[in-house]
């Protein structure tokens, strides 16, 4: 059943997810490849989908008129290893497989989809689509040149290829490590998730464009006791990964992470309710800003007039130290794609430069809206799904301050170090976000820990009171980190440096 | 239909137990759909498709796996159940996973829960695009010029669903499905957009109000958040709206299943036979609810379904224990999954309420938020109306209650007269009382 709400909203997976490490230590050299070199033909090559095909069913959807169509082909492997009690005793499986067929008139969508590859499925599943328009019929480009792309995310070793036998073995030491680090925990669950998306986009107006997308993450979960008090935690790294990132070395920072923000929780508060001065620190707790700006910028609200940022272009929103971008080209986050699910490809969008509201993100119908190129934001969750604006990679550019001179001009408030989700009203701005783990600040100083609580906000209020930004900039290295909107989830990234907003209501426990 | 997904399913087993599985339970869904939305007067979207989805889980030398596929393509399916069965084989051993003892599956009733529509077949795409605009229609001319933007839409399906396991299981299930639903965005002060929704989802088309009723209660429900205020961190009644007092009951429930208990991820896991609320608590499952969006006479994994209290009177009675974990915990299985939620409905109005409490919020919706199941605390950002003297006096946002919820059940104090019938969660709005409410 479909929630109508239009509130969107952000999980991030079973665990918390952060990082510290800097996305650029794990470039491996060479980097970029060409998106399509290993992946073209995949489609052709396994269902039998021909040019010719899909001239043929795209013709289909715009015989009754329509300004464009486009095929959606998927087929997608979705694996989970699951180990709980000492033993991997759980696995999953799904194949997804299926295309759909979409006719645009003007802002108008027609969309049908079948899981049977075969011309007739196809033909029947386009007729349905092209009933949005009624006019004469238009025709498909006569030829579909292949798109060409940097490739974000190039895999030397495809998920699918390593043995359930290599992958046993990872998923046992991280739950001997984490019992290993501490006679309090009590129970741990690991998942090592992995994905391989192959997707083909073919456009009536001649763009072919293949794709492959990599996507896997390792999180451990920790239940800890302490004097009849339990608590528990997590850690996850991971984003569009090979299996070769998950070394030894990376087992035992994301043990070391999960069990050490179990046992610190056994020492956690719930901090006073109430507004007050908020410090966000590096990584994570960039899911604000998707929260806060992000959401509201997906130019669909605008065109719409239903987001509460939709007069505000060109204006001043923020300091003039602010900056934030929205990026599917950061290489292996998780929100990265080498072209969006519309065959745009990928790029760099700055929503605000240097305080001044920039650009909103686009999909084709709202950039054709808006006379403007599509910023490659026309994302999808799969098949089954119409493309609309979404975001990739959302961050904010570092500052010049140090970390610790943030907080010291926090005076009294709280330090926010991991965020477990987050919800915004398009139209008010209003945003919550959930503090899973903190601290307090105390005369400038971080003091007791704090946990569970949800922070309010609004979104142009917020920009406007970040008041310090640090130089502390980093990507967080989650794989887990899903936005919903409109009944789709599609995997998005954050990045942030330590920042301080003057005022936010925190939502405590004590007046 | 009926019989091919009964065939698939057989087929299914079939190659499972060729390729060495012991046991094994496959479920097959069928859906067909239409979805219609409109904006601006004229059609925004037409979705429509058939799809269908297999799931099968193999029990293997006391191993497990769970598989699901959309390629049902026969050469394809076969090769995908070979390649599940032989990966399972390299998991970890767990005796404790297998196919429930075919007692569990005894005793199932043979009711007709009214969850198929045989008026479904009559719909057409005039009557489906009338629907729709009608919602809009009332929509917009109840918001009149405060409207920004209003989307209706209309949704239907038709779905068939088969279970089918090794150790002599087998059920069928044909339902339908429908909604109708509008959202408004209004002009408020500033930059203020205020928007709200309304969505009523149905079996029986029958059971939805009328399209006009739906387009005007998302426009009243809009235009109640213009003007919207903070106020100050106070101490003070609640009364949580009947539609969104799933989401705080939600925190109770997710700690109520077999896994939570045995994963010591519950703050109820010792609580059986305890009071966990006040009085005005009692929360039933009952699967056998006409029309009921969650009824059903088995659970997925074939278990017979019976009516259960699971918390009476404040006194937590039963959990949600599946076969598996009810094996790694020793105790009895009840089922995996809620079905129907039922809280009993109190004596009184809303508004009768709230005269008797003069001052308080009236919560209709919540943002963000969570709530931790191992200690039981929870914080949750709430929109809704303050009201002083008996009477509404402005709508709050950016509001928030933070509390435990093993404090905060027994301090429910009423539940109003108003049932909620779109939901699996039959809740009336409930009263709480002495919450910290904190804004500026």
């Amino acid at each position: 059943m479909k929630n109508m709400s239009r509130r969107s909203f952000i999980k991030t997976g079973a665990t918390a997810i952060a990082g510290t490490f800097a996305a650029s230590s794990f470039l491996p050299k060479g980097w970029p490849a060409l998106a399509g070199e290993k992946t073209g033909g995949y489609f052709e090559k396994e269902f039998g989908i021909t040019d010719e095909l899909c001239r043929k069913v795209l013709s289909e959807a715009l015989s009754k008129g329509g300004d464009f169509a486009d095929l959606f082909f998927e087929h997608t492997i979705t694996n989970f290893l699951i180990l709980e009690d000492g033993k991997v005793n759980r696995a999953s499986c799904e194949v997804a497989l299926g295309v759909g067929i979409r006719t645009v008139k003007g802002d108008q969508v027609g969309y049908g989809f079948t899981q049977d590859l075969s011309e007739k499925a196809m033909l029947a599943a386009a007729s349905t689509a092209a009933t949005i328009a009624s006019a004469s019929g238009q025709k498909p480009a006569t030829k579909f040149a292949p798109l060409k792309t940097k490739n974000y995310y190039p895999v030397t070793t495809l998920l699918s290829s390593v043995p359930l036998e290599s992958k046993l073995p990872l998923v046992q030491s991280l739950n001997e490590k984490c019992f290993s680090l501490s006679p309090l925990v009590r129970k741990v669950m690991v998942v090592f998730h992995d994905q391989e998306r192959r997707i083909l986009v073919v456009t009536s107006d001649g763009v072919k464009a293949e794709d492959l997308q990599p996507r896997s993450y390792l999180s451990s979960s920790v239940v800890a006791e302490k004097n009849g008090r339990w608590e528990r935690s997590g850690w996850n790294f991971g984003g569009r990964r090979e299996f070769s990132y998950y070394t030894p070395a990376l087992v035992e920072e994301l043990a070391r992470r999960a069990v050490d923000r179990a046992l610190v929780l056994f020492e956690a508060i719930q901090p006073p309710a109430g507004e007050m001065p908020v410090v966000l620190g590096p990584g994570v707790t960039g899911v604000l800003l998707h929260e806060a700006i992000g959401h509201g910028m997906e130019a669909d609200f605008n065109r719409k007039k239903i987001s509460t940022y939709c007069t505000m272009l060109g204006k001043k929103v923020a300091e003039p130290f602010v900056t934030i971008i929205d990026d599917g080209t950061v290489p292996y986050l998780t929100g990265s794609i080498n072209f969006d699910d519309e065959g745009t490809p990928a790029q760099k969008t700055v929503l605000v430069d240097k305080g001044i509201l920039t650009s909103y993100l686009h999909d084709r119908i709202s950039a054709r809206s808006y006379g403007v190129k599509s910023t490659g934001s026309g994302r999808r969750q799969s098949y089954q799904h119409y493309p609309i604006p979404r975001m990739r990679n959302t961050y904010m550019l570092g500052g010049e301050a140090s970390p610790e001179d943030v907080i010291k001009a926090a005076g009294n408030g709280i330090y926010v170090q991991d965020v477990a989700n987050g919800q915004v009203k398009i139209g008010e701005g209003d945003f919550a976000f959930y503090v899973s783990q903190g601290r307090l600040i105390e005369n400038g100083k971080l003091g007791a820990p704090i946990k569970d609580v949800n922070i309010m906000g609004n979104g142009p209020k917020m920009l406007a009171n970040i008041v310090m930004v640090a130089k502390d900039f980093e990507f967080a290295q989650g794989g887990g980190g899903t936005c919903g909107k409109g009944g789709q989830g599609v995997p998005v990234g954050f990045g942030q440096p330590t920042c301080l907003v003057k005022s936010l209501t925190v939502g405590g426990v004590r007046g | 239909m009926k019989q091919e997904l009964y065939d698939l399913a057989d087929k299914a087993i079939k190659i499972a137990k060729a390729a060495g599985a012991d046991d094994c339970r496959v479920s097959i869904n069928g859906e067909r759909f239409v979805e219609i939305s409109y904006r601006d007067r004229r059609p925004e979207g037409i979705k429509e498709a058939t799809s269908r989805g297999l799931q099968v889980e193999i029990f293997v030398n006391n191993r497990y796996s769970l598989q699901a596929t959309s390629d049902l393509r026969p050469q394809a399916l076969k090769s995908f159940i070979e390649k599940a069965v032989a990966s399972t084989r390299l998991l970890e051993e767990d005796p404790l996973r297998t196919l429930p003892d075919p007692k569990y599956y005894q005793g199932r009733k043979t009711l007709d829960l009214k969850q198929y529509d045989p008026d479904y077949k009559k719909l057409t795409p005039e009557s489906r695009h009338s629907f729709v605009g009608a919602i809009e229609e009332s929509c917009l001319a109840k918001g009149g010029d405060k409207v920004i933007s209003v989307s209706a839409s209309g949704y239907d399906s038709y779905s068939e669903q088969v279970l089918m396991a090794s150790n002599g299981f087998d059920g069928y299930v044909e339902y339908t499905a429908f909604y109708g639903a509008a959202e408004m965005t209004a002009k408020d002060e500033g930059d203020r957009r205020p928007a709200d929704y309304y969505v009523a989802i149905a079996m029986i088309r029958q059971d939805l109000p009328r399209p006009e009723e739906i387009g005007a209660e998302a426009a009243s429900r809009t235009l109640s958040l213009l003007g919207a205020k903070k106020i100050k961190t106070e101490t003070l009644p609640i009364i949580i709206e009947n539609r969104v007092v799933g989401q705080v009951t939600s925190g109770l429930l997710q700690t109520m299943s077999g896994r939570s208990i045995q994963q010591k991820q519950s703050f109820l896991a010792d609580k059986k036979g305890q009071k966990v609320g006040s009085e005005k608590l009692t929360l039933i499952d009952d699967p056998f609810i006409p029309g009921g969006l969650g009824s059903r006479t088995f659970d997925d994994q074939g278990i017979a379904a019976k009516k259960m209290v699971m918390i009476e009177a404040g006194v937590l009675r039963e959990f949600y224990v599946d076969w598996y974990y009810g094996r790694k915990l020793g105790w009895e299985p009840t089922t995996g999954s809620p079905s129907n939620l039922v809280i009993p409905a109190g004596k009184r109005s809303v508004k009768e309420i709230m005269k008797d409490l003069g001052r308080g919020i009236f919560v209709t919706g919540f943002i963000g938020g969570n709530s931790n199941s191992t200690t039981g605390d929870f914080s949750i950002g709430i929109i809704g109306q303050f009201f002083e003297k008996g009477e509404i006096v402005h709508p709050v946002s950016e509001m928030n209650i933070a509390d435990n919820h093993l404090k905060f059940w027994p301090r429910l104090v009423e539940a109003a007269n108003d049932p909620y019938p779109y939901s699996q969660m039959r809740f009336p709005s409930l009263v709480f009382s002495d919450v910290v409410v904190s804004g500026l």
